[in-house]
């Protein structure tokens, strides 16, 4: 099969899955090939590459690990090893993944036949893959790398966690956006949002910000409802919004707004900047932006994913570029990476293929 | 301001008395009444209990509102004079608003449900060895001034943070460690670089408490007994758990890896729905509610972090994140709670 090809099957069975993926036509994965190879056909044949000419190597074997309980992350590079060409491993959390299961009973059966998944990681998985892709903790990332073998392709995500700024927004024309990225995916994936840092333009505009911020989550909600929480997500939630009720009653630096007769959704203002990096389904912080927000973030720099921006500009791009994020966007669109997004600074094709030059 | 002393004090008393002899039916008379000593004289507390719909006057012990933990690190929750403060317990943080406190008038009911509490937990009055900072270390750690009440100075083995393993060594009569359940594994590790394993003599047991807060560190019960068994040979039904908390003044004791917790009379522990705080069914998971009618000088309901299954009169402690969540590329989302 083709690059071409497998693209088209690929977007075939990935066309239901289209709200969770974004647009997966096939011009979209061969202008995603283009972009990291150089050349859409750069697996097929020999191109020009400089002053020779060269072909893509793409993996035998493929080992996925997918710790985490998202969808995206294990689709995501499970594809990227389709398009590839490449056999695919997938250890999945226990459990599975409903969605990728899905996605596998959709493909053509030349295609489906280069997937093996399963939710045990074996020995002789690593043995056989030619690369390694993980998704998960830092602690599951560094034990995984222990036990490949120095040899084989090793890329690592670890934790990450985003946030948003809001420079100017004099209409709170952004809330909506931050609400839906806020609420989208009920905050388990790393581009998702945990605090929106918004500049006091005037007087007393962040806290608006959160108060208007709550009633776009409200909306959100009422037309996508959160999944259902275990007893321990509940605990947590419902403990966020007991301490800071009570603080609210007494510090006027903090407030807190609570919807929904489940723990729908939780917005809490407060002053006090800390960057807080853990999830927590749809409960957003909004601070005011602090003077300097690299002071702020301190150690979570090296964790965090995406920076939303509003506006989003290059200017602002390069205000904050410093602050360590590999993605700025518009605050509403910081769950729709395309699908030439570098994760986490890294390209995910490129790093996974070798290359044969031809000097003719 | 004088009224408020004396009836401060007469609390106090009433408290130290009810301790020493206690009888489980005082409890439902008299934390009402703590309660509404509690809203007259503690400005935080009334704003609270206001705030949850919750006047002076209460029915039922259940109706008393619980302050949640966190909010010993943001609130004053004295119910006393400041000026009258003669200790003040901080909890573990990181940074400078991040400690909770809870501060004493006097620490005669406090040390009296301690010693109280210890006898009615069943643990043996052997000679008790102390894997934790002396006070001297550790001025503002309850855990450390509840092991000093309970333990001789001299019987402070972990001095300077080293642990003198020569004094188990040594032991020829039944002894009881007490200490964290990282300070064991601290100490299991020392013994496993110098190469010891002893057989404490028989009737000697241990108690654990605490987590592994800040350290990175996690481990099983029944695996952290196992090593008390390897190590020290301490059977693990010999081995009790103590469930207590900087915001609390009691404590609840479990033994063996798998024991429910009890406390004493004069606190109740109600395993509760995280939303609505109804004590759940019997055998359901839910948020643990502490009511500690030896709080007398700060309030007496606390609403913990921890989750609990409810057992009867008593709770099996399940803790912090007991389903170890999967949470997508996250960490657990426990930092805003170090705040």
């Amino acid at each position: 099969m083709k690059t071409a090809e497998r693209a088209q099957a690929i977007a075939q069975a990935a066309a239901p899955l289209g709200s969770l993926l974004g647009s997966t036509t096939a011009d979209a994965l061969l202008h995603w090939v283009e972009a990291e190879l150089g050349d859409a056909a750069a697996l097929d044949r020999w191109v020009t590459h400089g002053e020779a000419r060269c072909k893509a190597v793409a993996p035998d074997n493929i080992l996925h690990v997918v710790s985490g309980n998202t969808p995206h992350a294990a689709l995501q590079t499970l594809i990227s090893g389709l398009i590839l060409g490449s056999s695919n491993l997938v250890k999945l959390p226990r459990g599975g993944i409903p969605e990728v299961d899905d996605f596998i009973s959709r493909l053509a059966a030349d295609l489906a036949a280069k997937i093996t998944v399963g939710e045990e990681l074996r020995d002789d998985w690593i043995a056989r893959a030619t690369a390694v892709v993980v998704y998960g903790s830092d602690e599951t990332v560094a034990a995984l790398r222990a036990k490949v073998p120095s040899g084989k392709i090793f890329i690592g995500h670890g934790h990450k966690a985003s946030a948003g700024i809001v420079w100017e927004d004099e209409n709170y024309v952004s809330c909506a956006g931050a609400a839906r990225d806020t609420s989208l995916f009920d905050q388990q994936g790393c581009l998702s949002p945990r605090v929106f840092y918004v500049r006091e333009t005037r007087p007393g505009f962040a806290r608006n910000y959160a108060e208007k911020l709550a009633q776009e989550m409200e909306q959100y909600g009422r037309l996508y409802p959160r999944r259902p929480l275990d007893v321990a997500e509940r605990a947590e939630i419902a403990n966020l919004r007991a301490a800071y009720t009570f603080r609210a009653t007494g510090d006027l630096r903090v407030a807190i707004w609570a919807g929904g007769p489940e723990l729908d959704w939780t917005v809490v203002y407060e002053e006090d900047p800390w960057f807080p990096s853990s999830a927590l389904s749809r409960v957003i912080f909004v601070k005011p932006l602090p003077e300097d927000l690299a002071a702020v973030l301190g150690p979570h720099s090296a964790h965090l994913g995406a920076i939303g921006l509003w506006p989003c500009t290059e200017e602002l791009a390069d205000r904050f570029f410093a602050l360590g994020a590999s993605r700025f966007c518009p605050i509403g669109r910081m769950q729709d990476p395309p699908w030439t997004w570098h994760n986490g600074g890294v390209a995910r094709l490129a790093p996974l293929v070798k290359w044969v030059d031809f000097e003719g | 301001m004088q009224d408020h002393v004396e009836q401060t004090s007469r609390w106090e008393k009433t408290l130290a008395t009810w301790i020493a002899t206690p009888a489980a039916e005082h409890f439902a008379d008299i934390l009402p009444q703590l309660h509404a000593f509690h809203f007259r004289h503690n400005a935080a507390y009334r704003a609270f209990a206001k705030s949850s719909g919750v006047a002076e006057v209460v029915a039922d012990w259940r109706s008393i509102p619980c302050v949640p933990q966190d909010a010993f690190k943001h609130a004053d929750l004295r119910s006393f004079p400041e000026e009258e403060t003669i200790k003040t317990f901080r909890t573990s943080g990181t940074t400078g608003e991040g400690f909770g406190q809870h501060h004493f008038r006097t620490l005669d009911v406090y040390e009296a449900a301690v010693r109280e509490g210890w006898k009615l937990g069943g643990l043996t009055r052997g000679t008790l060895l102390v894997l934790a900072p002396h006070p001297d270390e550790a001025p503002h750690s309850s855990l450390s001034h509840m092991m000093a009440i309970l333990a001789a100075r001299e019987d402070f083995i972990a001095r300077g943070g080293r642990i003198d393993v020569a004094r188990l060594q040594s032991a020829t009569q039944a002894v009881c460690l007490l200490g964290t359940a990282l300070g064991f594994l601290r100490l299991f590790e020392e013994m496993q670089t110098l190469g010891i394993r002893l057989q404490l003599p028989p009737g000697s047991n241990a108690l654990e408490t605490g987590g592994y807060k800040g350290s990175g560190r996690d481990i099983a019960r029944t695996d952290l007994y196992a090593m008390f068994t390897d190590y020290l040979g301490i059977e693990p039904g010999n081995i009790f758990n103590e469930y207590g908390m900087t915001e609390l003044s009691s404590q609840f004791y479990a033994r063996g890896p798998r024991g429910l917790h009890h406390g004493p009379p004069w606190a109740r522990a109600v395993v509760a729905d995280p939303v609505t705080l109804r004590e759940v069914a019997e055998g359901e998971t839910g948020i643990l509610l502490i009511y500690d009618a030896a709080n007398v000088g700060s309030v007496v309901g606390i609403r913990t972090r921890d989750l609990a299954v409810r057992r009867g009169k008593a709770f099996e402690l399940l803790g912090r994140d007991p389903a170890a969540l999967p949470r997508g590329c996250s960490r657990a989302a426990d930092e805003w709670l170090t705040r």
